[in-house]
């Protein structure tokens, strides 16, 4: 590891003034020291705002609730309130890497984490998106990379928690220091086709100061499978939830973005109640436009299996059936 | 959760062992953990694909970095395998050595690797007349015949603490810090490469992070350290990273396993064909698979060959070639059961070669309730539940070591030995067994280990370290409280043997009167005496290593997840010296076999022929919440008077018995190691042509 720069911000102005010196946030610090270890990250000063105490908790609020940029995986995880009304989220990242880690990880680092394909991670492998001229994943082992082709990289997206708040249409608040700004999480996230370097729209100058979540959904439910069940990202996940007579159903660490399923959404329209037959039907649709690669093929089937799960698990159902 | 069958033997109950704090609070040291003064750091420059060498490095811009003392690079040089070393570099600090590693902004020429041994496999050699005419025979007599070929992966050694050297070669001799199993044969290699005598090196490796097999030798790195230091008359660290571990720290062949094996309706085994093939690295050698094995095969023709793939070399692997071996062979006896329609237990006790199995595997039936066994693929739902059950053993031939016995004048009691404690609890064994011999509280005694001034004792390779110390140690307690008697014979004007002793209590003859372990010793005439031991015949006893597994697995049809739900083990190991260690090695082999047949597997990039996970986020390792309910049964018999083997026949039977849980699960058998998701999804499509 590289020596680097250290400073602690204390508040959003001193935060603000460090990015404006180029320093990189570190908040849990769990992907950004492994990425700097590894010298896929040359940051050279890092800025820590664990002692920001007022970005970390979780509160209700105009009829919705706000989470703190760094509130922590098992905070979110132990929270009563979310866990009654809207159990889907907290199961996102209650099984998420190992206990250590849930205790400092944070809910925006979580957000903001960077792909974690092989290629990427390793310096000798010169991809695209570290300026290189090709994508290793196409011609070389690809077992864990994208099923839904978006562009010329084929990262998954390794966000545990996203897929959730994708799917209840959630706010990320940011700050430059002085504005507060808002993102649409459905629109936050760049495909490789809109970005090649970056995974969000969250710019170098700017902080996620929290994530709001306007309205709690009636039903929801988040199924993933994982080859192995300690310290290990899904091959396939889903969040299906339900509000206002419309199903959301979002599929993660299958594309390079959490990805909305509109073609299952369809299928299921305004039922609030979903038989087996129809979770059937719209796992098929999820898959339709699935176009896996020479090594992942077998997850095309995973990804059907958590909606059809994620669905009948909303309504209440047995899926293990 | 653990059961003993006849507790009479055991020596000790269940105690901790006595390190137990410093290895949780993090003051035991390890190698790893040696910075002395001055130190350097030095580490090989490594060629990151499978084939191909370095066309061009900034050495210059390498050298001129502050802190940089060294950097040496082999352009040109072709290398065979990710992680093939071309160069080094040593510097004063880690971040002066990583900075000029990454200013040499190597560019590689790149060759096609060999890396799918499937593709490479070129299949089962014509036997010679006389074998094909006996094999016609066998298979063209009315007799079942099942044909199958099992695959299983490279498994790195994975040790939690890396390989590393740390080398202060001085004008007076040397001293060594080494993660080595090793220890005695370490001062040799060490002494050879520094060109001192064995006599001015000492190697100290008093904890070490595993060795699983691949911690015999000085190693790359040590050679490295050793020349470093002497060149520059400065302690030189050279430890390898997680990278180099996984590429270049050792691995278990794969295998490829053709069998096609004959049974009589009877259940009877009437021989077959067997070719084995291992995966080994381009140099080629270090294969050796154990198939057939345990069973009566009957008439077998067995071919066995190598497979060279642009890999790192394999290394002896905790039981070479057994695992790899068993996971076939289980497979074969389960799907020859089928064939003849018999209990795969009832099979199995039919062809046994050791009665001592055939009474553990009742045993290990009862325990996991193998009477709730359904038929294969028989669990209504998406669940499925699975029983499966395999075999082991583990030779026991007898060996060297001495020990040094030591009482003070306290009444403490060091106890000697050159052997090394590589996670095992070996000290906690010399401990305990001296404390047992001489009737002493196990506090008033330490065993020390790790270091090669001690007395020789052996490298802990083949599970011998306990069975070849216990005699040993054992001779050396018996001889330190001889030489003890004598200093109070002298005393009390008597002869030694006169003397009676028992638990802490000596009896004077001369006066009938009781004198207390403390009290006696504070009568000898120096500060201490010693009891010099060596291996003993007397002491060597009765036992062996026989061992069953039972697994109970959870199946997800619809995912292809395998949830191990419970493992019994019933193990024989001779006399127990310390039960929570010897449960201990039980639970690691299964927790390994576990990692082993459900998750570990090396990855080579067909493309450049790289290690795409070459850290323990992608190489898969059983964590936590994979870890079930484990029942370590010591199954010890008022027979079993000496310590045999447990650490390796411990892990030989898990993978096999976990494939035949997963079959009677699914009603589909996965011959292919891992049993991934993956692997069931494609299992299930080939052999009924859908998914559940």
């Amino acid at each position: 590891m590289r020596s680097f720069g250290y400073a602690e911000a204390e508040n959003a102005q001193g935060l603000a003034a460090a990015l404006g010196k180029g320093y990189r946030i570190k908040a849990g610090g769990i992907d950004l020291l492994d990425m700097m270890k590894e010298r896929i990250d040359k940051s050279e000063r890092i800025v820590s705002i664990t002692g920001m105490t007022e970005l970390r908790g979780i509160k209700e609020r105009d009829g919705g609730v706000a989470i703190g940029a760094l509130t922590t995986l098992n905070e979110i995880a132990r929270d009563e309130t979310l866990r009654k009304a809207f159990p889907a989220l907290p199961d996102t990242v209650c099984n998420a890497a190992t206990p250590q880690v849930r205790e400092v990880a944070t809910i925006a680092g979580n957000i903001l984490q960077r792909p974690r394909c092989w290629f990427f991670r390793q310096a000798e492998y010169n991809c695209l998106r570290k300026s290189g001229q090709a994508c290793y994943a196409v011609a070389g082992d690809n077992t864990y990379h994208s099923i839904y082709p978006m562009g010329a990289c084929h990262i998954t997206h390794p966000s545990n928690i996203a897929p959730a708040l994708v799917a209840v249409g959630a706010q990320i608040i940011a700050s430059d220091g002085k504005n507060p700004k808002s993102y649409d999480i459905r629109d936050f996230f760049l495909t490789p086709e809109q970005d090649l370097k970056r995974e969000n729209k969250l710019p170098q100058n700017e902080f996620i100061t929290e994530i709001f979540l306007p309205k709690m959904p009636e039903k929801s439910a988040y199924v993933e499978v994982k080859e192995k069940q300690s310290f290990d990202w899904p091959l396939a996940a889903c969040v299906a939830t339900y509000a206002d007579k419309k199903w959301s159903i979002i599929l993660a660490h299958v594309a390079p973005v959490p990805l909305r399923a509109t073609l299952a959404e369809n299928v299921v329209g305004e039922k609030a109640d979903i038989d087996e037959n129809l979770a059937l039907q719209a796992a098929e649709a999820a898959v339709k436009t699935a176009q896996p690669m020479a090594y992942n093929g077998f997850r095309v089937h995973l990804a059907k299996a958590v909606v059809r799960r994620a669905l009948l698990k909303a309504c209440g159902k047995d899926f293990h059936a | 959760m653990s059961e003993t069958t006849a507790p009479k033997n055991i020596m000790q109950p269940k105690e901790p062992r006595p390190d137990v704090r410093q290895k949780v609070t993090g003051t035991a040291r390890y190698t790893a953990d040696q910075y002395p003064a001055k130190v350097l750091y030095a580490r090989s420059v490594r060629f990151p694909f499978g084939k191909g060498s370095i066309v061009n490095a900034d050495v210059e811009k390498a050298r001129a970095i502050p802190g940089v003392v060294l950097v040496d690079v082999k352009k040109g040089k072709s290398v065979n395998y990710a992680g093939g070393i071309v160069g080094r570099i040593v510097a004063e600090s880690k971040d002066a050595l990583e900075d000029a590693m990454e200013a040499l902004n190597a560019t590689y020429e790149v060759e096609q690797s060999r890396t799918n041994p499937s593709k490479l496999y070129e299949g089962v050699p014509e036997a010679d007349a006389q074998a094909n005419a006996e094999l016609k025979g066998l298979f063209d007599g009315g007799l079942k015949v099942v044909e199958a070929t099992y695959t299983t992966q490279v498994q790195t050694h994975s040790c939690l603490e890396p390989h590393g050297s740390v080398v202060d070669v001085r004008q007076d001799g040397v001293e060594a810090w080494v993660s080595t199993q090793a220890v005695m044969a370490l001062e040799d290699a060490v002494s050879n490469t520094t060109d001192f005598p064995a006599s001015k090196v000492v190697v100290h490796s008093e904890f070490v992070g595993g060795g699983f097999g691949s911690k015999f030798s000085l190693g790359a790195e040590g050679t490295m350290a050793c020349r470093v230091s002497k060149e520059r008359a400065r302690p030189v660290r050279a430890i390898l990273n997680r990278s180099e571990e996984h590429c270049d720290g050792g691995n278990r062949p794969g295998s490829i396993q053709y069998m096609k094996i004959a049974v009589k309706d009877s259940g009877e085994i009437a021989g077959g064909r067997v070719h084995v093939v291992s995966t080994v690295d381009a140099d080629g050698g270090g294969g050796g698979i154990r198939n057939p094995n345990y069973y009566k095969f009957g008439n077998v023709v067995r071919t066995e060959g190598d497979l060279a793939l642009n890999g790192g070399k394999p290394q002896a692997f905790r039981a070479p070639g057994f695992p790899q071996g068993s996971f076939a062979l289980e497979s074969m006896m389960d799907e020859l059961a089928a064939a003849v329609k018999m209990d795969p237990v009832a099979f199995r006790k039919l062809n046994e070669t050791s009665r001592r199995r055939i009474e553990q595997f009742d045993r290990g039936a009862e325990l996991i309730g193998w009477k709730d066994r359904k038929a294969d693929g028989g669990t209504p739902g998406r669940i499925k539940i699975g029983y499966g059950c395999a075999a082991g053993s583990w030779g026991n031939g007898k060996g060297k070591c001495s020990s040094d016995c030591e009482i003070h004048r306290s009444g403490e009691v060091e106890v000697r030995v050159g052997i090394q404690d590589i996670g095992t609890g070996a000290s906690t064994v010399v401990t305990d067994t001296a404390a047992w011999h001489l009737g002493l509280p196990r506090t008033m005694v330490t065993g020390k280990v790790g270091n090669s001034d001690y007395p020789p004792g052996p490298g802990s390779g083949g599970s011998v370290t306990t069975r070849m110390t216990v005699p040993a140690v054992r001779d050396s307690a018996e001889k330190a409280l001889g030489e003890l008697k004598k200093e109070l014979a002298s005393v009390w004007k008597t002869e030694p043997d006169k003397i009676s002793y028992g638990e802490g209590v000596f009896v004077n003859p001369t006066n009938n009167q009781n004198v207390a372990w403390k009290d006696a010793c504070a009568m000898m005439s120096g500060a201490s005496v010693v009891g010099h031991g060596r291996f003993n015949d007397e002491y060597w006893g009765e036992g062996g290593s026989d061992t069953v597994q039972f697994v109970k697995v959870e199946v997800d049809s619809e995912t292809g997840v395998v949830k191990v739900k419970k493992v019994v083990a019933i193990q024989a190991c001779g006399q127990v010296c310390n039960r929570l260690t010897a449960e201990n090695q039980v639970c690691g082999g299964i927790i390994q076999g576990i990692s082993f047949a459900l998750f570990e597997q090396r990855m080579l990039d067909p493309m450049t022929g790289g290690q795409l996970n070459a850290d323990f986020i992608n190489y898969k390792v059983a964590g936590p919440v994979d870890v079930p309910e484990i029942v370590a049964v010591l199954d010890v018999r008022d027979t079993d008077t000496g310590a045999r083997s447990i650490g390796e026949p411990s892990t030989i039977p898990t993978a096999g018995a976990i494939a035949n849980a997963v079959a009677n699960a699914l009603g589909v058998r996965v011959r292919h190691l891992p049993i991934t998701p993956q692997r069931v999804l494609e299992a299930m499509l080939e052999q009924k042509g859908a998914i559940a």
